[in-house]
């Protein structure tokens, strides 16, 4: 009986370190079909995929997959990929958007999905982690996340310039 | 035995730093604040709050007048203290004291779902929704509880609870 005591105490001591790591680095199912054909590419596959947590605003580049917080309940946690960091301008069907600065562009590479297309650009307090592989189902392993990164959102301003000037 | 000794100060000092981690991390934290948005709540110099940081339980039971952390919407590494002064589906008029604006005692805005109105209790010296527009609750990193003002010699070690001092108008 004090035998198992003993071995519970110790499991419960253990318990903030495994937390601390889990924040780190973690494990997270992906849900939905908005990051088709990258992630989930047919209805049978749920793929599962290892977050970097840690600072995850930081050193963040366009076409990174992120984890982020939803503006509107942020219970709700999304899948996207960034499209445009601050200052870029994004062309979108009518018009081009300045994203603003300490935010960023978030896109689904689906062409239906819920992302700033709908709800405008996110700031990056929202960001929780950054998909760096995935882990299961074996089959998916070495998957190139990059291989289909989604349109081709960010307006060339060079050429936009060059425009302006030959005008 | 020496091996032994060392190999369980170190699982010990890690299990510490861990605990210590995770309390700060979603329980509570203790900080300075600096800046002129929350005076008379909180003085500019010298104040340091008790934040309670909880996430799902403050979500759950957000108020308007809550005094709340919050990152900034345009630089995430910078977190700010300001108390909600909106909430969803609240309208809202935006700053009638601005002079730049000449529509600015007839513009609104109606605070969307999951997002909130923020302003400093110095309205005069504070960056805010007003400038920055309604801020999603995930920026929200937690509730300022109390805080300790070490100049104030009244009380022991200047201490008070930040309370919720919105007041609701009477018919």
């Amino acid at each position: 009986m004090k035998r198992y005591t003993k071995l519970v105490l110790l499991t419960i001591s253990w318990l903030p370190v495994a937390m601390t790591t889990a924040e780190l680095v973690n494990i997270s199912k992906i849900n939905g079909k908005s990051m088709r054909p990258t992630l989930n590419p047919s209805d049978k596959d749920t793929d599962w995929v290892i977050l970097k947590l840690f600072r995850p605003a930081k050193n963040l580049q366009r076409n990174d997959i992120i984890l982020f917080k939803s503006p509107f309940d942020p219970k709700i946690l999304f899948c996207k990929r960034v499209k445009g960091l601050d200052k870029d301008l994004i062309r979108l069907e009518h018009e081009n958007i300045r994203v603003p600065r300490g935010h960023i562009w978030v896109e689904g590479d689906n062409v239906h999905s819920v992302d700033s297309r709908t709800f405008g650009p996110i700031s990056k307090g929202l960001i929780l982690g950054k998909v760096k592989c995935i882990v299961w189902p074996p089959r998916r392993w070495g998957t190139d996340l990059n291989k289909w990164a989604g349109r081709d959102a960010m307006v060339n301003e060079d050429d936009k310039m060059h425009f302006i000037d030959s005008e | 035995m020496s091996l032994k000794l060392a190999r369980s100060t170190f699982t010990t000092g890690l299990k510490c730093f861990c605990l210590l981690h995770e309390i700060h991390r979603n329980v509570y934290e203790f900080t300075e604040t600096a800046g002129e948005s929350m005076i008379p709540t909180l003085s500019p110099q010298n104040d340091y709050v008790h934040v309670y940081k909880n996430l799902p339980h403050i979500l759950k039971n957000l108020k308007i007048g809550d005094c709340v952390v919050l990152m900034k919407p345009n630089d995430s590494d910078s977190r700010v203290c300001k108390r909600i002064t909106g909430m969803p589906d609240d309208i809202i008029l935006v700053d009638p004291s601005n002079e730049n604006n000449p529509n600015a005692t007839n513009e609104y805005i109606r605070v969307p779902k999951g997002h909130v109105w923020v302003t400093g209790d110095n309205l005069s010296m504070s960056l805010d929704s007003r400038s920055y527009n309604v801020v999603s609750m995930g920026l929200i990193v937690g509730k300022v509880i109390a805080a300790n003002n070490l100049n104030d010699k009244k009380r022991w070690l200047g201490f008070r609870f930040i309370e919720n001092n919105y007041l609701k108008e009477e018919n």
